[in-house]
């Protein structure tokens, strides 16, 4: 029964990593027409740690995406240089959409399997009130 | 969040073991008592992710992770409650 308990914790370690990864999507799907802001990116590392389930995952610190900031020509912006251009923001909508999904079916596996998880150890409890 | 080690199926595998290898041993009820104990623990762990997560201080994935845990804890514990029940009566049904 150990091993069901630390894969639910494992599965359920996923689940926490995608929804923070959806996190920084919806911030940067929020920010797309922000001048000046740098798309957010953290990439999933292995959890470590004295308490930690072997295997399980959490994301990594966050970093800013360091693609040069598009100059968008608008010469009434407040922002505008002298030229009339000032520096948007480097989201791609299609990008964070694409992230979004695959998000979205990563948090749907790791849900399949803890719901898997539970079904087993029902089915294993089932056959020991025989 | 550590709760794995608290199961009461683990303690009852390492009850198990101890039962059938050293006889003279742990007695049997503290042996139960301890997986009691565990199970209780486990229980005690779900309320207070489910009291974290009413009042917003834990995220819904530590709530479901502690409320699925405990419920094995407590079948696991109901369905061996059940056993040796039925067992004690199946001795007290004995003819003397």
């Amino acid at each position: 029964m150990t091993d069901f308990s630390s894969a639910l914790g494992v599965a359920a370690s996923g689940m926490r990593s995608q929804a923070q990864r959806l996190q920084h999507v919806s911030e940067n799907i929020a920010n797309a027409d922000t001048p000046g802001y740098r798309r957010k990116v953290a990439a999933f590392e292995a959890e470590r740690g004295p308490d930690a389930a072997p295997g399980a995952v959490r994301p990594g610190p966050v970093s800013l995406d360091q693609r040069d900031l598009p100059r968008v020509f608008d010469p009434g912006h407040p922002m505008a240089d002298d030229s009339g251009h000032y520096l948007g923001s480097n989201v791609d909508l299609v990008v964070e959409l694409a992230d979004a999904r695959e998000a979205q079916r990563s948090y749907e596996a790791n849900l399949r399997v803890f719901d898997q998880l539970r079904q087993m150890s029902t089915s294993l409890n089932e056959l020991l009130r025989r | 969040m550590d709760v794995r080690n608290s199961l009461a199926a683990g303690a009852y595998a390492q009850a198990r073991s101890q039962i059938s290898t050293t006889p003279t041993g742990q007695p049997a009820g503290e042996v139960f008592a301890a997986a009691v104990q565990s199970v209780a623990g486990t229980l005690q762990e779900g309320e207070a992710q489910a009291r974290a997560a009413m009042t917003g201080g834990a995220d819904p994935h530590s709530l479901v992770l502690a409320l699925a845990q405990t419920e094995l804890a407590v079948e696991t514990a109901v369905t061996i409650r059940d056993r040796v029940v039925e067992a004690y009566q199946e001795i007290l049904r004995m003819p003397v």
